[in-house]
């Protein structure tokens, strides 16, 4: 038989070989004794299975259509790529953030538009992956040849897209994602975000810590990028308010942990009067239900930087950590409306759009639109270049909540700050009261520090 | 084909170009992992970790030490293979299920440290800013680079198939204990296999790297090692181009469906894998073993 | 302790993911999106049910049977179809399955973040050695033994528990015997289903309920089950054990190392041992 004379040879000699069958394959049928090949079986083996053929002949066409049907409409529309999570678990920020998205983008255009054109947003999903929206944004500039670059929410994706429009001299607008190496550390001309960063709530919530009689601190943060941003931004600002702060323990679970009980029988044992939790989403769920029958609340101060978000304070309910200290975007507080008058309004028209509530998240997106309109306005144009100059002279623009400043220097947005007590309202639903409000240009990292930052990545890249 | 691959700058916008780009490097990936499941009949849940070792190897070398590009593409597949050589001498002692599970052990181990170990791979910020030197940048120029990498490779993976080596392995395929007996030193045509597997995935990751700009841990994550498996299936374990076929067709599903309805890609993707795997011809059980009549030991003692 | 409780909510989930590869030869890797299910089941059901003392216990018995179901249609739609493929291809379906359920719940109960209150009376905590123990945790540490005591009698003392015994030594034989192994099959995947359900629903207050839930505790349960021999139910509960009591001190004491600890020891048991602890070296 053919086979076993081939395998007499000694096989892993491949050089010198000569006598090697034409055949690209040999196709063996199951349960015969005798491995031989199948009758005709030497015609099929040279070619794609039938399936793949039709599959790849299938998609050519598509492709070829595809791209012969004209580029859409270039002339009118303001068109800017928005790239996010829209699938999976993220999903529970980035519908709310469309839908602010969408709702300002909606009273723009009916507004006349941006130098009288409506402007569009196409979507595309990042699927959480760096590269996928690296490929999105590739398409967006490329095929479907918008005019900027928006969106990301985690981080990572965040700052891939910022290398790709640096590379592509597109304008990239950053508009969920907080880390404040985007317009800082890796900061560049073809960036601008139109949200917080972590420097600054993070400072505003230092801030207000600062305030309490609590000396002896510890943190829980997930051992990931932002966990540690949030600890350092916030150790740092406090122990710069408050030297005499000390820092009794480090907890470190990683991102994702279910289990935080060793955590939390440390931070009971840690003889801190106070900790900050970086800990965020389903994550601080599971860890504010697990810590809460330890009492850990009742000992320790819980100061976190995210269970303010109804994301989290919503599913907690009747378990939610009365008393927690945390940034929070409180539109129906009291003070909150009476301070800002158009709030209320703002909060009904979401309502009847979304038939949901907002989140922070839809604020953002909301205000994301309007800076990405004013820019251009300020501009009077398009053009990228053009609109980066416009950015880079900043400008202030006034939202229902508050004024947000878009700073020239880094074109960072600086919103307002607003930090909050966890409480249970009259229907038994947790909510934030005692709302303070401060403004992140009281705490945000200056030009010149932001400068100095931007020399000192420049130097390690080197 | 080919022709109309080199014609395709001419004609296609340069999103194609780069989407062809892609589709060869997942190719090639898909091809290497197809060695190892199609003709080794070993189903490896780990091969990210090759990818990611490659990738991470060129962008390190091209970024920190200033390698030109050439060089750290051809270091990289050196790596890979020797991770899979460390990893593969534990893996294919095993068979079958458990070779599948230790690989896909030692791919998060993999993932892990490249997470944790920040001084050297940037942890979960990834390395940025990974590009090729400038000749190289256009879509076009990258596109005819990538092709002509991949082409080599191909042939490369065509020639070791179709050679005794790959006679032999099939053979083990087929029926190690008769392998065995006529005098193939099954082990170490397993162990080979996977060496060579792996540092032709490393090669698609080097490629990926400067393809995107940037790498990041998930290269190396669970869900990344199923890429070259589904696309592998949809095209067809059976045939040596069919991972290829494989690859065009997913990239252009994946690219059509998840920008219309992004919330039903994860749905689509694995309806595909369900219906490829139940409507698959049997003949792909032939390939691995013909478990129908015989046991085979699922564990090699 | 609590790494106790943790362990034996592992052991939930692992057993009826062994028990399914023991006699299947599947390894379900849609195990954790069943566990999934069971969890959002459970919030669906204290939501709907009245706001009183009983409702919790009456969702911790119907979810799980929710999931039963969806089990059974799995098995009956899908997996019979492939039974005699190779059990890779089959671990590959269970693969698929996870990315269409993922999606479904997400389609079914929306993106938003879920929870389940903690009955008022385990809300709590008991002191044992001076130390607060979440009174919740008691509820698992006295349920989870009971169901394995009950698994226990299941499979030894009784004949249907023989027969899966018996197919997971030697199916074809079983066959041979006259013992209808397809419907065996069948009960034995809707019974680990109603395992992961029960599991998911017993763990639901004590975690937040979110997509992506059901990645964690596969891997987790994945590594349980290869530590303590697949089809081993014995195995299950100590690699269970082994597992939740690593987790909570590794945390202490190699906090830099303890993500890859399990995969470090689950490759280590794979080298030297591939068939667990407590497994069979067989097919």
């Amino acid at each position: 038989m053919r086979l076993d004379r081939d395998l007499a040879q000694p096989s892993l000699a491949l050089p010198g070989r000569r006598e090697w069958p034409s055949r690209a394959f040999v196709s063996t049928p199951p349960v015969e004794p005798r491995i031989e090949p199948t009758p005709g079986g030497q015609a099929m083996r040279r070619r794609l299975p039938y399936s793949s053929q039709g599959l790849a002949i299938l998609t050519i066409l598509v492709v070829v259509l595809w791209s012969a049907a004209p580029a859409a409409a270039q002339g009118k529309p303001i068109r800017i790529g928005e790239i996010n999570s829209y699938s999976g678990l993220a999903t529970v920020y980035t519908f709310p953030y469309k839908e602010g998205l969408l709702m300002a983008a909606k009273e723009i255009n009916d507004g006349g538009g941006v130098l009288g054109r409506p402007i569009e947003f196409i979507f595309r999903d990042d699927k959480l992956k760096p590269d996928e929206a690296v490929k999105a944004a590739r398409e967006l500039v490329g095929q479907e040849k918008v005019d900027f670059l928006a969106g990301c929410i985690s981080s990572g994706v965040g700052l891939a897209i910022s290398a790709y429009a640096k590379e592509a001299k597109t304008l990239y607008f950053a508009t969920h994602c907080q880390t404040s190496r985007l317009t800082w550390d890796d900061g560049h001309k073809y960036v601008a975000h139109t949200t917080n960063n972590v420097n600054q709530y993070i400072r505003a919530l230092a801030k207000k810590a600062a305030t309490l009689p609590y000396k002896k601190w510890a943190h829980i943060s997930p051992d990931y990028e932002y966990g540690h941003n949030v600890w350092d931004e916030f150790i740092a600002y406090l122990k710069q308010l408050k030297p005499d702060v000390q820092v009794m323990q480090e907890n470190w679970p990683k991102l994702g942990e279910t289990d935080h009980s060793p955590y939390i029988t440390a931070l009971l044992q840690s003889q801190a009067d106070a900790f900050i939790s970086a800990v965020w989403g389903a994550q601080e769920i599971a860890f504010v239900k697990q810590a809460r029958p330890f009492g850990l609340f009742e000992k320790v101060k819980y100061v976190s930087a995210s269970v303010g978000n109804p994301d989290e304070l919503d599913p907690l309910g009747k378990e939610a950590p009365v008393g927690a200290l945390t940034p929070g975007f409180a539109w129906y507080d009291e003070g909150m409306q009476k301070r800002h008058p158009k709030l209320a309004e703002w909060v009904k028209k979401y309502e009847t759009r979304a038939k949901k509530e907002p989140t922070l998240g839809a604020s953002w997106g909301y205000a994301s639109a309007y800076i990405i309109a004013e820019a251009i306005k300020r501009a009077k144009s398009a053009d990228t270049e053009k609109v980066i100059a416009a950015l880079g002279e900043g400008y202030e623009m006034e939202f229902p909540w508050g004024k947000v400043i878009m700073r020239g220097c880094d074109m960072q947005a600086i919103p307002p700050q607003w930090t909050g007590v966890v409480k249970m309202n009259a229907q038994g639903k947790p909510v934030l009261g005692d709302i303070e409000e401060i403004h992140g240009k009281d705490v945000i990292k200056s030009c010149d520090e932001v400068a100095k930052l931007r020399a000192m990545a420049a130097e390690k890249k080197k | 084909m080919g022709v109309a691959l080199a014609v395709a700058p001419l004609v296609l916008p340069s999103f194609f170009l780069q989407l062809l780009t892609e589709i060869a490097i997942i190719g090639l990936f898909a091809t290497a992992f197809n060695l190892l499941m199609g003709f080794g009949g070993m189903v490896s849940f780990g091969h990210a970790a090759y990818f990611a070792l490659g990738a991470y190897t060129a962008a390190l070398l091209v970024k920190r030490a200033g390698v030109p590009l050439l060089a750290a593409l051809a270091a990289a597949p050196l790596v890979a293979a020797a991770g899979a050589l460390l990893f593969g001498f534990f893996i294919v002692r095993l068979s079958h299920t458990y070779f599948a599970m230790l690989s896909l052990a030692f791919a998060q181990i993999v993932f892990t440290v490249i997470f944790k170990w920040k001084a050297l791979t940037g942890g979960d910020d990834g390395l940025l800013d990974v590009w090729p030197p400038t000749f190289l940048k256009s879509p076009a120029a990258y596109y005819y680079f990538t092709l002509v990498i991949v082409g080599l490779c191909i042939l490369a993976l065509h020639a070791i198939v179709d050679s005794p080596f790959g006679y032999a392995l099939k053979a083990v395929r087929e029926n190690p204990r008769r392998a065995r007996y006529i005098g193939i030193d099954v082990r170490r045509h397993q162990l080979a296999a996977f060496v060579i597997s792996g540092a032709f995935s490393g090669v698609a990751g080097s490629l990926f790297a400067f393809y995107n700009g940037s790498v990041f841990p998930d290269f190396a994550y669970f869900t990344k090692s199923f890429e070259p498996l589904v696309v592998a299936l949809l095209g067809g374990v059976q045939s040596f181009f069919g991972p290829l076929a494989g690859a065009f067709g997913f990239k252009i599903l994946e690219w059509l469906i998840s920008r219309q309805w992004p919330v039903y890609w994860p749905l689509v993707l694995g309806g595909i894998v369900v219906v490829v795997i139940v409507v698959l011809p049997s003949g792909f059980v032939g390939l691995v073993g013909g478990r129908r009549w015989r046991r085979q030991p699922a564990v090699k003692a | 302790m609590s790494g106790l409780s943790v362990g034996m909510l592992l052991f939930l989930v692992s057993v009826g993911m062994s028990l399914i590869f023991g006699v299947t030869r599947i390894v379900n890797l849609a195990h954790g999106a069943f566990y999934m299910v069971g969890a959002y089941l459970m919030v669906t059901l204290v939501e709907l049910l009245p706001d009183r003392p009983w409702a919790f216990w009456v969702a911790l018995l119907l979810a799980p049977v929710g999931v039963a179901v969806l089990g059974g249609v799995v098995e009956v739609g899908l997996l019979r179809l492939i039974y005699r493929r190779d059990p890779l291809l089959q671990l590959i379906l269970t693969f698929g399955l996870i990315l269409v359920i993922g999606t479904l719940v997400l389609l079914v109960w929306g993106p938003d973040n879920k929870s389940v209150p903690r009955p008022d009376a385990l809300a709590g905590s008991v002191k044992i050695f001076g130390q607060p123990f979440p009174s919740y945790y008691l509820l698992v540490l006295v349920l989870a033994p009971l169901v394995a005591v009950a698994l226990w009698l299941l499979f030894y003392r009784t004949r249907w528990g023989m027969l899966v015994r018996a197919a997971t030594v030697d199916r074809e034989m079983l066959g041979a015997l006259g013992v209808n192994v397809a419907a065996l099959y069948t009960q034995v995947f809707v019974f680990g289903s109603w395992l992961a359900g029960f599991g998911g629903a017993l763990a639901a207050p004590t975690v937040a309920v979110a997509l992506g839930m059901d990645g964690d505790v596969l891997t987790t349960a994945f590594v349980v089950v290869v530590i303590g021999g697949l089809g081993s139910f014995a195995g299950s509960f100590i690699g269970a054990l082994l597992v939740g009591l690593l987790q909570s001190f590794g945390i202490l004491i190699f906090p830099a190392v303890s993500i890859v600890l399990l995969f470090a020891l689950m490759a280590v048991v794979l080298i030297v041992r591939p068939w667990g602890l407590l497994g069979r070296p067989d097919a």
